[in-house]
């Protein structure tokens, strides 16, 4: 049995960690309406991780603050799966340093990202920055679609793959983890008045009229985003933190 | 349609208006839904939400109308009625608060003088404790048994999703939100929620004077 011992190696390699990336504001066309008569929306500038948040960085938070230690976290705060798959308190097996970390609850994430000096991204800048991402990488329509459900179709390969701690830019939007989004409640909850697909009677939200393989595959991604409990701790489920910029004052 | 008597003349106001903003819909399927004739505001459905953990368990710090600081978990001890509302808010929120006042008038008065009845704002930066405490002077509501919160953005996002409210802030900076009033024991577990406006109060004030003897 190899196990990683966590204060040990925090010693030995410490992390450089990333900056996280500018994602510049701009004109957002959401796939799904929450305002019928706001067909785009004027999003303003924020901070994003590049990659999605590591165990190894997860495991330098639950260090800085035991009371989110898979063994101290409140019961309020996850569905009896959290970390799960780590070997203890703060340890994971060696090799998993960079994988992204998941069986974090929303809760968890919020905290992390908080500490960082962070918080969660919103639902419209996640989606805003994936946009961003397809246009950067040059990633066509068709491939974005195929690239999603195939990650859809076997997600817990793909997050066993791990991520470049030093990324310099947007990376893995789509083929690592689902993320977790600050106000991931706000649509298609449980019997919600957000009709799926139907568009009969739904009063609150709805999809563009225009269909394209991309436009269904980034529907999957919000309605997978409706299968989760704030406390839900799932192996597909990670997270990356925003940052608000520093002169953004109101 | 005992109950319909029993609103007073503002929730029939809302209630009213309820029933013609309908004419946008083909559909009379949704519940807990209050519009009003200048704007869309949608009633968000509430979440489901554990019942046996206790809400006090959360440890955040938040500012009371009378300016002073609160843990929710100094509130142990007493029955709570908790609603979360804000107060730009003209249309639902102050039903909220009303009907808060209403399953407080049909308790025992024993449970009277435990009961504590506190109303956390969506809105952190517009209501201040000084703008709660006006809202408590104009609703009249200066008594030990309220408590307006005031918190961040980050806590109330939090209070929420235990509680199970759903909300956002609107482009107008107002807020669509669940209509929810939650009964906690006095260990903070979540014992009852009314959803929607202008429910009937019988079955919570049982529900809150049993919880007040335990």
């Amino acid at each position: 049995m190899v196990k990683w011992l966590g204060v040990a190696g925090v010693l030995l390699s410490p992390l450089v960690l990333a900056d996280p990336v500018l994602i510049n504001g701009g004109t957002f066309e959401p796939p799904v309406l929450l305002d019928k008569e706001r067909l785009s929306i004027e999003m303003d500038s924020f901070m994003l991780d590049a990659t999605p948040v590591t165990n190894q960085e997860f495991l330098e938070f639950v260090i800085e603050q035991p009371q989110w230690q898979r063994d101290n976290i409140a019961a309020l705060f996850h569905d009896g799966n959290y970390l799960k798959h780590w070997d203890d308190n703060t340890g994971f097996a060696k090799g998993k340093e960079n994988e992204p970390v998941t069986y974090v609850s929303w809760f968890a994430a919020r905290e992390y990202c908080s500490a960082q000096g962070g918080r969660l991204p919103g639902l419209n800048e996640w989606e805003y920055a994936s946009v961003k991402y397809r246009q950067q990488q040059n990633i066509s329509d068709d491939d974005y679609a195929r690239n999603l459900f195939a990650w859809y179709s076997q997600p817990h390969s793909a997050k066993q793959q791990t991520v470049d701690p030093n990324a310099d830019q947007l990376m893995h939007m789509h083929d690592r983890v689902n993320e977790w989004v600050d106000d991931y409640q706000l649509l298609l909850t449980n019997g919600d008045d957000v009709d799926l697909l139907s568009g009969s009677c739904g009063d609150g939200a709805r999809f563009m009229s225009s269909f394209s393989n991309a436009n269904y595959a980034t529907f999957f991604r919000y309605q997978s985003r409706s299968d989760y409990a704030p406390q839900s701790a799932t192996s597909t489920m990670g997270f990356r933190c925003a940052y608000d910029l520093e002169n953004d004052h109101e | 349609m005992n109950k319909l008597l029993k609103l007073t003349a503002l929730a029939s106001l809302i209630f009213a208006a309820q029933s013609f903003a309908q004419d946008h819909s083909h559909h009379d399927m949704h519940k807990n839904q209050t519009a009003n004739d200048h704007s869309n505001h949608t009633a968000m459905n509430a979440a489901e939400v554990s019942h046996s953990e206790s809400v006090y368990q959360l440890n955040a710090t938040w500012n009371t109308h009378k300016n002073s600081e609160l843990k929710l978990s100094e509130l142990e001890g007493q029955p709570v009625i908790l609603s979360m509302i804000y107060g730009s808010c003209t249309t639902a929120c102050p039903v909220l608060v009303h009907d808060v006042k209403r399953l407080y008038s049909k308790l025992h008065e024993d449970t009277k003088q435990q009961v504590k009845l506190v109303m956390v704002s969506f809105d952190t930066d517009r209501d201040t404790p000084e703008a709660l405490a006006d809202y408590v002077k104009q609703y009249k509501l200066n008594n030990d048994n309220w408590l307006f919160l005031n918190g961040s953005e980050q806590d109330i996002r939090t209070l929420a999703t235990v509680l199970g409210v759903r909300y956002r802030q609107r482009p107008d900076g107002d807020f669509d939100h669940s209509n929810l009033i939650t009964i906690l024991d006095k260990q903070g577990l979540i014992v009852e929620r009314i959803e929607g406006l202008s429910q009937p109060m019988e079955e919570p004030a049982e529900i809150v004077n049993k919880l007040a003897k335990q």
